[in-house]
Formats: structure tokens, sequence, C-alpha cells
């Protein structure tokens, strides 16, 4: 059984159709990577999945629980939606760190909020069924987490004082804190300078080979060619290719897809 | 009149401008917030409302304010408001429109991204204001709120339009009653020397939101 399906997902501003009918699935550990040129609504998608969007029409769901459908307005409540997303963990291209709290700070601050308010529902936060050992729990994880995104000697600087590609391993690490079950990824290279977006593919890298569940929208062709399970290739709202990174990248069917990978295939080995 | 009379009936009128100046920011700020909150609500009324209100404050001189306060009640309703409490009024009033404004360009500076951010890591809107957008929104509006501030204690000599006994008010007199002019000038000093201490004030509280950018 799929940990994620996406079913008929549609959604339009205004008059413009940014995503035609969109559905595909992914198995709890799989890596898929999103291709397509820009405007082809590979970003929107990710949105619509974070919640930042609100589709118009379609199903989103993790396991066996039902996340959004378009046709039922409860699922459409802010206390619903905020209670959905955690399901998903999101990088985003220009990082959004908190720029008044440190690194670890960044990490800590979410997971503390959620904990205190677990807590006071008469839940328990990973297991903890007390503030100050939730908390502890939180720290000790914040800090393994700054380990694993090479980051542990720059767990007191303040994100202006970090590279974009140490900015952008905090976020990641941000946003492994709070365990998501698919970590989304919006073109988390697009905002660096070349020589910058090696040390954050390499943490991604690092993160598939730990079992975690991603979703990558991205432009690094031989990247997702690389590290993905799986490839979609979307044009124009809708996926016009999806196959292993075999089929889809080394052996495109489609001619849109053809015509997109040219160049990328032109200059590779 | 001797120096240091002067200087103290001009200070017991000084005394006046700060309770004025205290009470106007006082009030002032939160009540600038919530005009703030309305010119960007999205309830369409209600931001045409509260925007015409602030286009109606700043439109208009203060010293006009202060005598509409002051004079409208006692002409059509014989309400007759004492004349600090009316400056009060008033000046709560325009600063507030002010203020608002002020806070809109802070709140409205913050990129989009900084609630996106909190919103995927599950936190309420009222957290992501309170814990994430809140300290920037004062970092940056830091400069400009000290010039309105530094204006305001300047400004408080205008209640003197309505006879509330400020200190230009008490020098007026002191020329007036004595014959000498120097009290009126001499009124300057006090104004330097509160504006030197905000200032010295301000760039303090610069410096200390100084450990961050962005």
């Amino acid at each position: 059984m799929a940990l994620l399906e996406v079913k008929n997902i549609k959604k339009h501003f205004g008059k413009t159709e940014v995503l035609k009918d969109i559905s595909f699935s992914l198995d709890k550990g799989e890596v898929l990577a999103i291709i397509g040129s820009s405007g082809s609504g590979k970003t929107t998608l990710l949105r619509c999945i974070n919640f930042l969007e609100t589709p118009q029409a379609g199903v989103i769901a993790v396991g066996d629980e039902v996340l959004f459908d378009g046709s039922d307005p409860a699922k459409k409540k802010d206390k619903e939606i905020r209670k959905n997303r955690l399901h998903f963990g999101m990088v985003f291209q220009q990082f959004n760190l908190f720029p008044q709290y440190t690194v670890y700070e960044n990490l800590i601050l979410a997971p503390k909020l959620l904990a205190k308010e677990k807590l006071k529902a008469g839940e328990t936060y990973m297991g903890e069924s007390s503030y100050r050992a939730a908390v502890d729990k939180i720290k000790e994880e914040a800090e393994q987490l700054l380990e694993k995104v090479g980051l542990t000697e720059k767990r007191d600087e303040y994100p202006c004082n970090l590279s974009g590609g140490q900015q952008q391993r905090v976020a990641i690490a941000r946003a492994l804190a709070l365990n998501p079950d698919v970590l989304c990824f919006d073109e988390p290279t697009s905002a660096l300078d070349p020589e910058l977006t090696g040390e954050v593919l390499n943490v991604i890298k690092g993160l598939k080979s730990s079992d975690s569940t991603m979703i990558v929208v991205t432009h690094e062709i031989s990247f997702a060619r690389d590290v993905a399970d799986k490839v979609i290739f979307m044009a124009d709202g809708v996926i016009e290719e999806e196959g292993t990174p075999q089929q889809v990248i080394e052996n495109p069917q489609s001619p849109r897809t053809q015509a997109f990978l040219s160049r990328f295939n032109r200059f590779s080995d | 009149m001797d120096f240091l009379t002067v200087t103290n009936e001009l200070l017991k009128g000084f005394g006046q401008n700060c309770l004025l100046f205290a009470l106007t920011l006082l009030m002032a700020i939160p009540l600038g917030l919530v005009i703030s909150m309305g010119s960007m609500s999205r309830i369409a009324p209600l931001k045409v409302f509260t925007r015409t209100v602030v286009w109606i404050i700043r439109g208009t001189p203060l010293m006009l304010q202060l005598m509409v306060v002051f004079y409208l009640p006692a002409l059509f309703f014989e309400v007759n408001l004492e004349r600090f409490h009316a400056a009060v009024i008033a000046f709560v009033i325009n600063y507030a429109a002010y203020f608002s404004e002020i806070f809109r360009g802070g709140i409205e500076a913050i990129p989009k991204g900084q609630y996106e951010a909190g919103y995927v890591l599950g936190m309420k809107k009222s957290q992501i204001f309170f814990k994430v957008v809140l300290l920037q929104v004062v970092k940056r509006i830091t400069a400009p709120m000290g010039n309105e501030i530094i204006t305001l204690i300047k400004d408080t000599s205008l209640a003197r339009i309505i006879y509330v006994a400020e200190m230009l008010l008490t020098a007026e007199n002191i020329v007036a009653q004595k014959v000498i002019v120097w009290p009126l000038f001499y009124t300057g000093v006090y104004f330097l020397v509160f504006c030197g201490a905000l200032t010295l004030l301000f760039r303090f509280i610069e410096k200390k939101l100084d450990y961050y950018k962005g």
C-alpha cells in the first residue's frame, strides 16, 4: 500500500488552470523527483500537498487517512489543515529560516510549541508525557539532526552568518525535526551558487539512505537520475511522463519530455 | 525674575508636556496596532473605513484637531471637556493614525516565506505572529518610530492652542508679565535635552536588535 496517494488534483488561479488532474502515489522510503520547465505546475503541486494552496478538487491521503478531499468542506478547516500539515515537511527555495533565532533555536522552536500544545490537550509528544522530558528529547534530536547535516559547529550562529548552502541544510534539519512522513523540497538548490549545490544535494542523498520518503522538485536532472526512484515530468499542468529515471530521463517516450531533456542529454556523458 | 525661578516655572510647564507625551505613547501604540489591523483587513468595508479615517486624521492639522476635540463637544452637546483631557484625546487619535501606517508598513514588509515556513512547521497564526514576525517588525520600525516619537514631544507644545498650561504657554505668560524675552527661547533647551535622551535610547534599541539581519 502506498504511503502517499494523490488523486485527481485540480487547481486554477482565476482562469489559469495550473494543475489539470494530477494523480500519483509514493511508497514509503521512495524518492520522487518532479522535473519540468518553469510554469509547468511543479511548485504549485508541492504547495497543494503542503496545504499552502487549496486545490479546487482532488484527494490527498497518507496511509489510510484522507487528509484532503476537494468535495468535503470539513477538510478545509484551519485546525484540520494545521494538523494535516504535520505529515509533510517542506524545504523552500529561499530557505525561509527565522533570522532572529540561532540555528539551534530554529530547529527547536516549532517542536517545542507543538509539544506544549499536545501535552496541554492530554496527548503525548514523542512518547513523553511531561513537558520537560519532551523538551529534553527535542533538544537531543536537534543535536543529532545538526550532526546529520554537518552543522554542529554552527549551532549558535544566526542565519545571516551562514552561506546559502549552510542555510538550506539548516532548513532541511528544521523540517526533519518534526518527523514528517514525507519531506518535500521546492527547488532546494535553485537559489544557490553552483559550488554550493553539491553540499545540499549530498545531504538529500544521505537522507535517502536513512529511508526518508521524499518529493524533490528540481532542475538538477543528473541528481534526479542518480537519486530518485521515480521521476515525473510535468508540462502545462499535466503529468506528461512518469516512471523510473531510466525510463523518463534516459529513454523518454513523449516528444515534450525529449525536447525538455535534449539540452541535458546533449551535455551529459 | 531670576534664572532659577524661570527654570522652575518652565519645568512645571514641561511636566505637562511630558505627561501628555507619556499618555499619548501609552494609548496611541495599542490603538495604532488595532487601526493597522483594520487597514490590512480582508473585509473590504472595514478596510475602506479605516483608511478613510487615517486619511482624514493625517490630512488635517493637529492644531485644528485639538480645537475640534475641545470646542465641538461644548458647542453642540454642552459637554465641557477638561483642556488636558481634550489634548490627550486629540493626540492619541492623531498619533495612532501615524503609528498605524508605520506598523502596516513594517508588517507588510515581512516576506511571505516567513509565514509559510511557520505554517509548514504546524504553527498557529498567532504563534507565527508573536514568535516569528513580531520581533522582525519591531526591528524594521525602530527608525521610523524614533522619528515619530521625537516629533511627538515637540508637538505637545501645540496643546497651547487650547490653553493647556504647557511650557510654551508658561513662557509666553512670563514674557508678557515681566517684559523679558529670553524665557521663550530658553524652552528650546528642554526639548533639546529630551530629544537627545530619546535619540540615545533609540540608538541603544537599534544596537540591541543589530545581532541579526533580515
